[in-house]
C-alpha cells in the first residue's frame, strides 16, 4: 500500500490557525496558493510493522517496551500491535523553513495545512490497514507524547520501525522528529468483533493542563 | 575462479545477526562485544561464500548511538575491526564500514559539519589502528554527511575512501540528492570508488547506474537490498537466483564491487559470484557529463549558464546594512528572486569593511543551501575566506578567483582540489590588465597550466577575460571580445562580468545588452548578470533561440509571456477592493486597507505616493505604525486572526522595506524603534512561534537579532550583553524543553544582564511563566509587541 494524501481538511487546518467563522476571501485564496505549492512539495511516505504482544508488554522481537497505562487501556484485549510511521518528508520540511525565512504568513498557513495533510495520509495509511485486516479490529492511533505514554519513547519506535532508512525521519538530541511534519503510532489489532476502547476525551489526556487549545476553551478534536 | 575485474563484496549484516538472536532495536554494534563469535560466524560464512571484502559490523557505532550502549566508540569500532579481521584472513579486505549518525545535518537539523567530521574521526582512527584497510561509508542520504566523512577520512586517516549512497526510485535521496550532484561531488574530493547499497533491489537500480555512470569515471559499487520488503512482517522477495539475475543487468555500467544488502544472505553472495562472467567486461558507457552543483541541482557544462551578480555589497547600500544587521533572510530572498529569474548559479560574495568575512561566508552559505537550490560560487579575494567556504558549499562549487599572480595561483589552487572545485581565472597578473587579447590570453595559458599542475582539468576553469568600461576605454570592448575568442580554444570555460561595461553612457541597458549578445558568440558561456533585469534576460533567451539551443524558442515564447515589452500598460493600477476582505478594511485610509488586505505591492505604491508629501519618519509614525496598531486591536476583538494579522505585517514590511532602503542609501544610520533578541530554547527545534514573533515585532519597527532555534544559554547570554539587549524573547514548543527556557532565564540573570524576558510557547502558562523568572508572558505574537512598547516606549530608538 502506498503512501497517500488525498484531501487536506481545510476545517481542520483553520482550526490550527485559531480562525474562528468563516475566513475572508483573501485567506481563502492565500490558502489555495498555499496549498498547492505544499502538494508539488509533499513527497507522504509511510511505514508499518505488525508485532505479537509479549506476556511482559513488549514486542515479541525486539527490545522495545511502550510504557504507560494510558496505552496499555488502549491495547487491551489485543493480541498484536501495528507499529507506523508517516511523513511529508524532508522536501516539506525545507518548504517550510524556506518559508519562515522570506514569507512567514505563507509559512504559517503552511505550516497549518501540513499538519492537516500529516493527518490525511495516517488516516488513508489506517484505512487500508483497517481494509487488509478486516474482519479483525484495528484501534485507533495512540501516539509518544499522548496521555502518560513518553515522548523519550520516540526513539526506540523509529529504531524498530527503521524509519531513519525507510522514511528519512531523523530524531534530534532532545527526541523531536525532523521532518516535524511526521507522526508515528502505535495501534491494537484486536479479535473479530472486539469492540475498540473508547476514547477518553480531554480529562484522560495528559497535556491537559497545557494544551494551547483548552487555554482558548476548544479541544484539538481527538476524541 | 572469477575474472579479478569485479570485487565480490558480502551480504547482509544485520539479518544475520537478527536470525542469530539479536532483538530488533537494540544495537547490533554492541555484539562486537558480547558475543564476537557470532559476528566472526557471519563474517566466515561471508568470507567462504566468495567475499574479497568483509564490511565490519561498525555501521552505526558514533557517539550518539553508542551513548547508550555503555561502550566507548573506540571499544566497539576496534571489537567490530577485529572480529572482520579474524575471518578475513591474510587474503580479503576489511572495509571499516560507517552508517548515518541518525542526526540530520545543518540546516534542517541541529548536527554542523564540523561536529559530523569529529563523530566520523573517532570511528576513522579507531578503525585504522584495528587494521582497517579502508573505509566505506554506506546508505547516506545526505550529500553533506558524506562530504564531512570523506573530509574526516582524508583529514585524519590514510584509508582509501568508498562512499555509496541510498536513493528512492525517484533518482533522488530523502534530502533530494540527485545521482549527478552525488558523482560530481564525490569525485572531486577523491573517493576511490562510489555507487548505491540498500535503497532498492538491483532491477529498480538500474537506470540509476546507468545515469551515475554518465557522470563519473571511477569504479561503482553496487550492492542492494533483495528487492522491497513485505511492510507486515520485513521479508525479502527476491531469491538468490533473482538477485544474481537482476544485478548481472547492471555490470555493464562500469560496476566494478558488487554485493547485497538487507534480505541478503551468503547464499546471495555464493550465488553471485558464481554468476559473475569470467572475462573482461565492455563498458557501455563512458562518462562524458560535467558541470558544478550544489546536493540538489547540476549546471551542466554543456549549456550557457547564468550567474547572478546580486549577492555583491559593492555599491549596495541596503544589502551592506543586512550584512552589518545580520539579517541573512534578506539575502536568502535577493537569492530566491534569481533562482527565479533563472540563475544557474549565485555568486556569493559579502566582503564589507567591518564584517568578519569568513564567519558571515559561511553563515551566508548555510542559510541560503537551506532555501534555494543552485549551484555557488564563492567570490573573494581571501584564501582563508574561500577555504571556510568551499568547507561547507554542499556540491561542486566554483570559486572566484584566482588570476595570473603566483602566489594567488599557489594558495587558492590546491583548496580547489582539496574540495572538487572549479575556479575562475581572470586575465590579470601582476601587472594589471594587458591592452591587447593575445597578453589576456597568454595570462589564461599560464592559468590553465598552473590547474592542471594543482590537479584541476582544464575543464574546471572558467575564464574571465574582464570587461573595460567602454566611455572610458573605447578600444578595450573588442580586445575582451577577441580574447574570449582565444581563450575558448583552450579548452575551457568563459565568464564575465558585462554589467560594467556601460558606465557612464546614457541608457546603458543598451550597451550593456548589445555587448553581452557580442561576447556570447565570441564564446562567453556564463555571463555574470543580474538576472532580475528583463532585458538581459531576453537578450539570453534571444541568443539561444538564434544559436539553436532552444528548441522551437519554447523558453523565449515563455519568457515574452512572463516579461511583456515595457511599452504595455503597467497592472499596478490600484486592484478593485476585495468585497469579502474583512470588515475592519473598509475603514481607515487606503494604506491602512491594504495593509490589511495583505497587499504588498499596494503598500509599496502608497508609501512612494506619500513620499511625495512626508519624510519616512513621519510616513511610519503617522502611517504605518497607526494602521498597524489598529490592525492589532481588530486582532485582540477577535475580528481577525492570526493568519490576517501575519498577512497584516507582511504587506507593511514592505512599506518599511522602501523607506529602509532610502534612510540606507542617504545614512548608515539603521532606523529602529529598539533591539530585540529572540531565540527558541536549546533542544527545542520549533521554531514557527519565534518566527510569526520576529516577522510582527520586524514590522512594527524593532530590529530582532534571532539566535535561530536549538540555541544553548551561553549564546543567548552572550548575544544580549554583547548587544546591549533590553528585551529578550524566549520559546518553546515542548514540555520537554522548558526546563532548558528556565536554565536560559537563570543564566541570564546571573550574568548580571539588566534585559527584560519575555517568554512564550504553546505549552506555557502565565503562572509557569513567572515560576521561571520571566518579566513578561506572551500569549501571542500581537502581546509581544505590546511587551516591546512597554519595554522601549514610543519613538525611534535609532
Amino acid at each position: 500500500m502506498e503512501a497517500r494524501l488525498t484531501r487536506i481538511s481545510r476545517e481542520e487546518a483553520l482550526r490550527y490557525l485559531g480562525v474562528r467563522g468563516e475566513p475572508d476571501s483573501v485567506l481563502s485564496r492565500d490558502l489555495d496558493r498555499c496549498e498547492a505549492q505544499l502538494r508539488s512539495a509533499a513527497r507522504p511516505r509511510a511505514a508499518w510493522r505488525l508485532f505479537s504482544l509479549a506476556g511482559d508488554g513488549s514486542l515479541a522481537g525486539t527490545s522495545f517496551r511502550p510504557r504507560g497505562e494510558d496505552l496499555r487501556r488502549h491495547l487491551s484485549g489485543c493480541g498484536r500491535v501495528i507499529l507506523m510511521a508517516a511523513t511529508l518528508g524532508l522536501e516539506t520540511e525545507a518548504l517550510l523553513r524556506r518559508a519562515q525565512s522570506v514569507r512567514m504568513a505563507d509559512a504559517l498557513l503552511m505550516d497549518a495545512l501540513a499538519s492537516a495533510a500529516v493527518e490525511n495520509v495516517c488516516d488513508n495509511l489506517c484505512e487500508d490497514l483497517a481494509r487488509t485486516f478486516a474482519p479483525r479490529r484495528l484501534t485507533s492511533r495512540f501516539s509518544p507524547g499522548y496521555g502518560d505514554f513518553p515522548l523519550s519513547q520516540q526513539r526506540e519506535l523509529c529504531d524498530v520501525l527503521n524509519a531513519g532508512r525507510l522514511l528519512g525521519i531523523s530524531l534530534t538530541p532532545g527526541g523531536m522528529m525532523i521532518p516535524q511534519k511526521s507522526v508515528t503510532a502505535v495501534l491494537g489489532l484486536a479479535g473479530e468483533g472486539a469492540s475498540a476502547p473508547a476514547r477518553s476525551g480531554c480529562e484522560g489526556c495528559g497535556l491537559s493542563a497545557r494544551c494551547a487549545f483548552r487555554k482558548e476553551g476548544q479541544s484539538c478534536e481527538y476524541t | 575462479m572469477n575474472t579479478p575485474d569485479i570485487l565480490l563484496l558480502d551480504g547482509g549484516m544485520g539479518t544475520m545477526l537478527q536470525a542469530a538472536g539479536l532483538p530488533l532495536g537494540e544495537l547490533p554494534e554492541v555484539w562486537n562485544i558480547t558475543h564476537p563469535e557470532a559476528v566472526i560466524s557471519v563474517h566466515r560464512r561471508y568470507a567462504e561464500a566468495g567475499s574479497r571484502v568483509l564490511y565490519t559490523n561498525t555501521f552505526g557505532a558514533n557517539r550518539f548511538k553508542a551513548a547508550a550502549s555503555g561502550y566507548s566508540v573506540r571499544e566497539l569500532v576496534s571489537a567490530g575491526v577485529r572480529c572482520a579481521r579474524e575471518a578475513a584472513g591474510p587474503d580479503r579486505k576489511v572495509a571499516l564500514d560507517i552508517g548515518p549518525i541518525g542526526q540530520l545535518m545543518e540546516p534542517l537539523g541541529p548536527l554542523s559539519l564540523e561536529d559530523a567530521m569529529e563523530a566520523f574521526r573517532e570511528m576513522l582512527t579507531a578503525g585504522e589502528e584495528a587494521g582497517a584497510d579502508l573505509v566505506i561509508f554506506e546508505t547516506m542520504s545526505d550529500l553533506q554527511e558524506v562530504r564531512a566523512g570523506v573530509l574526516a577520512a582524508r583529514e585524519f586517516t590514510r584509508l582509501p575512501v568508498w562512499a555509496t549512497m541510498t536513493f528512492e526510485a525517484s533518482g533522488r535521496t530523502f534530502l533530494g540528492t540527485t545521482v549527478p550532484a552525488m558523482a560530481l561531488t564525490l569525485s572531486g574530493l577523491g573517493v576511490e570508488a562510489l555507487g548505491f547499497n540498500c535503497s532498492l533491489g538491483p532491477k529498480e537500480l538500474l537506470p540509476l547506474v546507468r545515469e551515475l555512470r554518465a557522470w563519473t569515471d571511477l569504479p561503482l559499487i553496487l550492492k542492494p537490498n533483495a528487492g522491497l520488503p513485505d511492510p507486515a512482517t520485513g521479508a525479502y522477495p527476491l531469491s538468490p537466483e533473482d538477485f544474481a539475475r537482476e544485478m548481472a543487468e547492471a555490470l555493464p555500467y562500469g560496476i566494478r564491487m558488487v554485493g547485497g544488502c538487507c534480505g541478503t544472505s551468503p547464499d546471495f553472495i555464493r550465488r553471485l559470484g558464481e554468476s559473475l562472467p569470467a572475462g573482461p567486461l565492455p563498458l557501455e558507457l563512458v562518462s562524458s557529463r560535467r558541470g558544478i552543483c550544489s546536493a540538489r541541482r547540476v549546471a551542466e557544462d554543456s549549456r550557457l549558464r547564468i550567474i547572478g551578480e546580486r549577492i555583491n555589497p559593492t555599491g549596495k547600500k541596503r544589502l551592506q546594512q543586512a550584512l552589518r544587521e545580520n539579517d541573512l533572510d534578506y539575502l536568502v530572498s535577493l537569492a530566491l528572486q534569481q533562482q527565479e529569474a533563472g540563475a544557474d548559479i549565485l555568486d556569493v560574495n559579502v566582503g564589507l569593511p567591518g564584517i568578519p568575512e569568513k564567519d558571515m561566508m559561511v553563515r551566508v552559505i548555510q542559510a541560503l543551501q537551506g532555501a534555494v537550490d543552485l549551484p555557488l560560487q564563492i567570490d573573494s579575494s581571501d584564501p582563508e575566506v574561500i577555504e571556510a567556504g568551499l568547507r561547507v558549499t554542499c556540491g561542486k562549487a566554483l570559486v572566484n578567483s584566482v588570476n595570473g599572480r603566483d602566489e594567488v595561483l599557489d594558495s587558492i589552487l590546491p583548496l580547489c582540489r582539496k574540495y572538487g572545485a572549479a575556479v575562475v581565472g581572470l586575465c590579470l597578473d601582476e601587472n594589471g590588465i594587458p591592452d591587447t587579447w593575445q597578453g589576456r590570453a597568454a595570462i589564461a595559458e599560464k592559468i590553465v597550466a598552473a590547474a592542471e599542475r594543482h590537479g584541476i582539468p582544464r575543464e574546471d576553469v572558467y575564464i574571465d577575460c574582464l570587461s573595460l568600461t567602454v566611455s572610458a576605454q573605447q578600444s578595450q570592448a573588442r580586445e575582451t571580445l577577441m580574447a574570449l575568442m582565444a581563450v575558448k580554444r583552450l579548452g575551457v570555460h568563459t565568464t564575465l562580468g558585462v554589467s560594467n561595461i556601460s558606465f557612464g553612457m546614457p541608457e546603458r541597458e543598451n550597451i550593456t545588452v548589445s555587448f553581452l549578445t557580442q561576447a556570447l558568440f565570441a564564446g562567453l558561456d556564463c555571463p555574470i548578470v543580474n538576472p532580475n533585469s528583463p532585458a538581459i534576460r531576453k537578450a539570453i533567451a534571444a541568443f539561444r533561440v538564434l544559436q539553436g539551443m532552444d528548441e522551437g524558442g519554447e523558453a523565449y515564447i515563455r519568457l515574452c509571456a512572463e516579461l511583456p515589452a515595457a511599452s504595455a500598460p503597467a497592472s499596478s493600477a490600484a486592484p478593485a477592493a476585495s468585497p469579502a476582505a474583512g470588515r475592519p478594511a473598509e475603514e481607515g485610509s487606503p494604506l491602512e486597507q491594504a495593509i490589511l488586505r495583505g497587499e504588498g505591492a499596494e503598500v509599496v505604491r502608497l508609501t512612494g505616493e506619500a513620499l511625495a508629501r512626508l519624510s519616512e519618519m513621519e510616513i511610519i509614525e503617522r502611517q504605518l505604525i497607526p494602521a498597524l496598531n489598529r490592525v492589532g486591536s481588530a486582532y485582540e476583538k477577535q475580528e481577525i486572526f492570526l493568519p490576517q494579522l501575519l498577512r497584516a505585517a507582511q504587506a507593511a514590511s514592505q512599506g518599511f522595506e522602501l523607506l529602509k532602503s532610502r534612510l540606507a542609501a542617504r545614512s548608515d544610520r539603521p532606523l529602529s524603534r529598539g533591539r530585540i533578541l529572540l531565540a527558541t530554547v536549546q533542544g527545542d527545534i520549533h521554531d514557527i512561534g519565534k518566527n510569526i514573533v520576529k516577522a510582527v515585532l520586524e514590522n512594527y519597527g524593532y530590529t530582532v537579532v534571532d539566535l535561530g532555534r536549538d540555541v544553548p544559554p551561553e549564546k543567548v547570554v552572550e548575544a544580549a550583553v554583547s548587544g546591549g539587549i533590553r528585551l529578550v524573547g524566549l520559546s518553546a514548543l515542548m514540555t520537554t524543553t522548558l526546563p532548558s527556557m528556565e536554565k536560559t532565564i537563570r543564566a541570564l540573570r546571573e550574568a548580571g544582564c539588566g534585559c527584560k524576558i519575555m517568554v512564550g510557547g504553546a505549552v506555557l502558562t502565565p503562572e509557569y511563566a513567572l515560576q521561571i523568572g520571566a518579566d513578561y508572558y506572551a500569549r501571542d505574537a500581537k502581546r509581544s509587541a505590546d511587551i516591546a512598547a512597554e519595554v522601549f516606549g514610543a519613538g525611534a530608538e535609532g
